[in-house]
């Protein structure tokens, strides 16, 4: 399926920043730059920008195949708890599959998400990687 | 106005290579004898444009069997069989249509089962989700994970599958006529740890025809639409828990506390596309705790549910309608219940959305 670049460029702040919104009415952050609050509905938001550092909630090595090639399984999704308190879902690189743990303290990275092969745009995105091999909270 | 659903009919849920969308909806319209001569037809279908590269399906039908009647067609993710039946429902009580067909249709077998599988994806948020390596077995996994945590056993889920499909065996319709056993998950391919192809549905094409009217006098027999109702939840990345339903969890509460519904003595269809998710229902709802014994709920899911029916994405919802609808009035192929009031829950994506009916036999 070939990705759309206006789409790609437009959603550019979600995906190459971890952009967190912060209410003003309920309090509570919610992930991605939004113009209301997924909480409470209310547009009284400001953004800031996440450190993208986080630990490890939970995870799961994927093998559901949505693709031709099975190169890239499994391949490793988490939730990752942002140090502003925040989840959000991404995928694990840099790190094999099997020495993924809850706990672990990953950082955002950015990492080639697909690309219009052959010669096509390749585009990126955010994923996590371990901040420091074994290095747990 | 009431609304009564008066009939209907279901092509078995299968890999139809040899029928096309327009085929099967002609297939389940041709046997529906009540669907003649309506004054509305409404489409339920999620996936057309992506996996048969048609826009406006629902003219193309009405077209194909040689009709002339208004057609909208309703998308509604995984819950669109459901939604079309809300519409239909809502054309009827405001007195825009005195009958009405709801035809679910799907074909998910036009490319190979990957290419399926990418489509279905997008169930979930495209930008935010889909694009970061999330797919719905992504989410069924970590609320399974979740829901082991608490205590419940592997075992659990799979009994539920295990359930499902000796549901499916009394089906004639069902997708997977088969029986399966605790011990296959052992070796069974996994989609994302610990979920495994047993605790996911089975995608198949289908087709269903249901005729809705605001006179039910005339026919053999009559289910009320007694009350419909649908919430959106919070995506399953900003909640607490993945497993946390709180969308579906709400509204089959109300139907208890408006209607005095008990679950376990209605017919109930839950949407089980994924094992955890009818368990951390059920629990949520006070239903079972983490021994999962679900005695008592004699009626859930008697089709075998998403898991062993089938899912033929958008028009699942008019399937399980139509199977109520039939339990209801005199059963089929030898199943039967004595339950006057029927229950349905959809939802698309982990309880992104979810929707109930409330059905209750007229005649």
């Amino acid at each position: 399926m070939r990705l759309s670049v206006p789409q790609f460029w437009r959603v550019k702040e979600s995906l190459y920043k971890l952009i967190l919104t912060k209410c003003l009415n309920c309090g509570k952050v919610s992930v991605f730059k939004r113009s209301t609050c997924p909480y409470c509905g209310s547009p009284k938001v400001v953004h800031e920008e996440s450190q993208g550092i986080g630990v490890i909630e939970s995870f799961t090595r994927v093998y559901y195949k949505q693709d031709s090639s099975e190169d890239r399984l499994p391949e490793v999704v988490a939730v990752v708890k942002l140090n502003e308190g925040v989840r959000v879902v991404g995928e694990v690189v840099g790190v094999k599959v099997d020495e993924v743990s809850e706990g672990m303290v990953v950082e955002a990275v950015l990492r080639r998400y697909a690309s219009d092969d052959p010669y096509g745009v390749i585009y990126y995105g955010l994923k996590f990687k371990p901040l420091k091999q074994n290095n747990t909270r | 106005m009431g609304a009564y659903i008066v009939g209907g009919s279901v092509v078995k849920v299968d890999r139809h290579f040899e029928y096309g969308y327009r085929d099967l909806a002609y297939k389940a319209l041709s046997s529906c004898e009540v669907c003649e001569n309506p004054d509305y037809v409404v489409v339920a279908s999620a996936l057309p444009e992506l996996m048969a590269h048609q826009v406006d399906v629902g003219v193309h039908i009405v077209q194909w069997t040689g009709r002339r009647v208004p057609v909208v067609r309703v998308e509604s993710g995984e819950s669109s069989g459901v939604a079309a039946v809300e519409v239909a429902s809502s054309l009827i009580r405001s007195g825009a249509a005195r009958k009405v067909v709801v035809l679910g249709v799907e074909k998910v077998t036009e490319y190979p089962t990957y290419i399926a599988n990418r489509m279905y994806s997008l169930i979930l948020d495209y930008e935010f989700e889909v694009l970061r390596g999330v797919s719905p077995p992504v989410y069924a996994a970590l609320a399974m994970k979740e829901l082991l945590r608490d205590g419940f056993s592997r075992e659990c889920f799979s009994s539920w599958a295990v359930r499902m499909h000796e549901n499916a065996t009394r089906i004639p319709h069902a997708m997977l006529r088969f029986k399966i056993s605790v011990e296959l998950f052992k070796d069974v391919q996994v989609l994302a740890e610990p979920v495994t192809l047993y605790d996911s549905f089975a995608l198949g094409d289908g087709a269903s025809a249901i005729a809705l009217s605001s006179e039910p006098s005339g026919y053999e027999v009559a289910v009320e639409v007694k009350y419909s109702s649908s919430e959106v939840g919070l995506p399953a990345y900003s909640r607490d828990r993945v497993s946390e339903l709180a969308a579906s969890t709400k509204l089959l509460k109300q139907l208890g506390e408006r209607f005095g519904v008990d679950l376990r003595k209605v017919v109930v269809e839950l949407h089980d596309s994924y094992t955890p998710y009818p368990i951390a229902l059920l629990h949520s709802l006070g239903y079972i705790d983490i021994r999962c014994e679900l005695d008592g709920l004699d009626y859930l899911n008697l089709s075998g549910g998403l898991k062993a029916r089938g899912h033929p994405i958008g028009a699942t919802g008019a399937y399980q309608v139509y199977e109520v609808f039939k339990l209801l009035t005199g059963g089929f192929n030898g199943l039967s219940t004595n339950s006057e009031v029927g229950v349905v829950h959809s939802m698309s994506g982990p309880d992104n959305l979810s929707r109930v009916l409330l059905l209750r036999r007229w005649k």
